[in-house]
């Protein structure tokens, strides 16, 4: 039996690379005379150089890397592949709130299969809900996290001579401000109105819950009163003008940001390392980090969480040991987690990860990028505040680009805020049951 | 095409050749193997997923169990599919007349123009064709981008080329940019096979310029404007890179056009039985468009 082999090895051995890293978890010892390829579909900047480190403390696991772009681009193939039934890769990188949809196509290797359980300690807790929402079947590893927290133009809001917003209520009056002194050209925030998992995430940082799974169906609430409270405070902003509502990562995003005609956002971990990125040449050394604003002032900082990704082994993986060895190496290892920061700007999901140099050094991006600020201490924090009960849905993907269309509505006016959640609410719940699934 | 040469050259055959009927299949092989392997067979497919639908229970696997018409009686119910198709009926109304009046009045011209001006000309206009699709899309992206575009930068309009009410318009932009010098080669080749004593014969007659392409040449054409009519239909109900490249960069509705509708049925919901009946839909709704068409454009002609 390979499976009692690997569980005898689990138990005995500790690995040669995890002697090195003192915070390593042991990690399964495999066959080491059998040659075996992985090949793994993930868009994580660098990874070729993380697995350098892989191969050389695993030499019989060559690791084929293949970059298909990010998220949708990558599920396409992927959703094709499971269903052709060939051509799927041994590991894939696929975000929290996909992984649900693609558990239902049947194509994911349950995970606790290959001992996966016993690494549930190594990593921050709600992560692992995302990834085992039943606690028993495991659809994969979890990878970054994205935990929310402010990005702004120090500069520019000294200018105003504004304070870092603490409040949302401090956040509107400032928003008023900039926009009346700058004559409309410059915005203090921007709402990025064709990614309902910003949006989400900030009805997160409330205690807003949009899916739950209830017996054997679901429970889907999208027009809950956090995502009422937080579209209608954002409408008020956008109908006065105080806010602009510019696509997420589109050319006119980076040059408003960089021209400084919007001068702050609320972004996920991994969004500094965008920022460090694609602004490199403009405005490098003037944004810093801040905690989300809160409902109400003091207290403890609640945040929510943007993507953040897990890693899953396919079905059709021959060597599914291995690759799931891989999947716990990649974001377990410290050696993995630093590269994957570095490189990639990975804000790991690995508890220990958080606290590894790498991620605090303030000479490096995107740390240097925010003036030499150790940002990552104000991510730490917003990840301890994120809401651990967040689940999503299979027909998320749907209910994703549903958003998109009441949100253009409600901007063109002809939708109210309320209107256009329960409007998202009910198509996405008529699809939801037309594709059939128990849902209320 | 294929098909139509293999048959033709296959008809004349003296009848005497009939003792030896397994030499055209022999030349029909490589032909026939290929037609099965990349059309029949994935047709055959399509119609075979389109009869089972996803059954899904919380979370975990869903299985597809079968269910006869289900699929077929679906799409005619689902106001966003019957959507999608009058979309891309009224960008074919406009768009299609639109392209083809222009190519038109391109070949003509280049046909009067001698010279070096006429190749550079044929070869400009041509160009934009031998941008892919989706590259056109992307760069037309940057040009549509609210606060980028140089339109809106000229005339300090704030145009949103990409608002749901008019990416559609936005499309048509670049698939008429994409096709006009395409269709326009098509019309100018069958310009220049026109024989020169056709048009000699006119100028006897005393035809002037305007008589020329009035009288002569464009009734000459027709034959031509019916086939990329026809082209044109059909490229125009497969229309997909286009608004699936704009998507990212603003809200661009599902159904737009029926390609993208499906394509995220199957692609993003996972639902190939859906896709599967609603590509079958489309491809008869495309067969009847263009035989209606062709029935029109030819009735005259007998």
């Amino acid at each position: 039996m390979k499976k009692a082999a690997l569980f005898v090895s689990l138990a005995l051995a500790v690995s040669t690379l995890s002697v090195s890293y003192a915070a390593d978890p042991a990690f399964p010892k495999l066959d080491t005379s059998k040659k075996v390829t992985l090949e793994v579909w993930s868009w994580v900047p660098g990874l070729d150089k993380t697995v350098a480190a892989f191969t050389k403390a695993y030499p019989n696991i060559s690791v084929k890397i293949v970059n298909l772009g990010g998220g949708p681009n990558t599920y396409t193939k992927l959703n094709t592949a499971l269903k052709a039934g060939s051509g799927a890769p041994d590991v894939a990188q696929i975000e929290y709130g996909f992984l649900p949809s693609f558990a239902d196509t049947g194509g994911l290797v349950d995970l606790s299969k290959y001992g996966a359980n016993d690494y549930k300690k190594y990593f921050v807790p709600w992560t692992w809900g995302q990834v085992s929402p039943e606690g028993k079947a495991v659809y994969a590893i979890p990878q970054d996290t994205g935990p929310f927290a402010m990005v702004y133009r120090a500069d520019v809001l000294s200018k105003y001579g504004l304070a870092v917003p603490k409040t949302w209520d401090q956040f509107a009056k400032e928003a008023a401000v900039v926009n009346a002194k700058s004559g409309g050209k410059v915005k203090l925030g921007n709402f990025y109105s064709t990614f309902a998992p910003w949006f989400m995430a900030l009805a997160w940082a409330d205690g807003g819950q949009f899916f739950k799974r209830d017996g054997d169906g679901w429970i889907q609430t999208l027009n809950n009163p956090s995502a009422k409270k937080v579209l209608n405070y954002w409408y008020g902003l956008i109908k006065k003008g105080d806010v602009s509502t510019i696509g997420a990562f589109s050319a006119d995003y980076w040059n408003a940001a960089g021209a400084g005609s919007i001068i702050s956002n609320f972004e996920a971990a991994w969004g500094p390392g965008g920022y460090a990125g694609s602004l490199k040449d403009k405005s490098a050394g003037l944004w810093r980090a801040a905690p989300l604003p809160q409902w109400t002032a003091g207290g403890v900082v609640k945040s929510g969480n943007w993507g953040g990704s897990s890693n899953v082994v396919t079905t059709q993986s021959k060597n599914p040991q291995e690759a799931t060895l891989f999947a716990l190496w990649l974001n377990l290892s410290s050696s993995a987690i630093t590269a994957n920061w570095n490189n990639g700007g990975l804000f790991p999901a690995s508890a220990a990860g958080l606290s590894l140099p790498a991620l605090n050094d303030k000479t490096k991006n995107p740390s240097k990028f925010f003036g030499g600020q150790n940002i990552n201490a104000v991510y730490a924090e917003a990840s301890r505040g994120v809401n651990v009960n967040f689940q999503w849905a299979p027909w998320f993907p749907f209910a994703n680009d549903n958003f998109n269309k009441q949100i253009d509505l409600m901007i063109k006016g002809k939708l109210t805020p309320d209107q256009a959640l329960d409007a998202w609410q009910a198509e996405t719940l008529a699809d939801a049951k037309k594709e059939g699934y128990t849902v209320k | 095409m294929t098909a139509l040469t293999s048959t033709q050259a296959a008809t004349p055959r003296p009848k005497t050749r009939r003792s030896r009927p397994a030499t055209p299949w022999f030349f029909l092989a490589p032909f026939l193997i290929a037609f099965i392997a990349f059309f029949i067979a994935p047709v055959c497919y399509a119609v075979y997923l389109s009869l089972f639908i996803k059954k899904r229970g919380g979370f975990g696997p869903a299985r597809d169990v079968f269910g006869g018409l289900a699929n077929y009686v679906r799409a005619f119910q689902d106001s966003d599919f019957l959507q999608s198709l009058l979309h891309i009926l009224v960008f074919g109304v406009v768009q299609i007349p639109l392209m083809l009046i222009l190519a038109t009045a391109l070949a003509l011209v280049l046909d009067a123009v001698k010279g070096s001006a006429s190749r550079f000309f044929r070869t400009a206009f041509y160009l934009p064709y031998t941008v892919p699709s989706v590259i056109a899309g992307l760069l037309w992206g940057y040009l549509y981008s609210k606060n980028l575009s140089p339109l809106n930068q000229i005339t300090g309009a704030q145009t949103d080329f990409l608002s749901s009410q008019i990416v559609l318009f936005s499309i048509g932009n670049i698939v008429t940019w994409t096709w006009t010098g395409y269709n326009m080669i098509t019309l100018y080749a069958a310009l220049q096979n026109v024989p020169t004593d056709i048009y000699e014969a006119a100028r006897i007659d005393g035809a002037s310029n305007g008589q020329l392409t009035r009288y002569v040449k464009l009734p000459l054409l027709r034959p031509t404007l019916t086939l990329t009519s026809i082209f044109s239909i059909i490229g125009t109900m497969q229309i997909f890179s286009e608004p699936f490249v704009l998507r990212p960069l603003g809200y661009v509705p599902d159904n737009i056009t029926p390609n993208t509708y499906l394509y995220l049925t199957v692609a993003r919901d996972g639902n190939f039985g859906y896709g599967a009946a609603m590509a079958v839909l489309l491809a008869l709704f495309t067969l009847a468009l263009s035989g209606f068409f062709l029935r029109y454009a030819t009735q005259g002609d007998e």
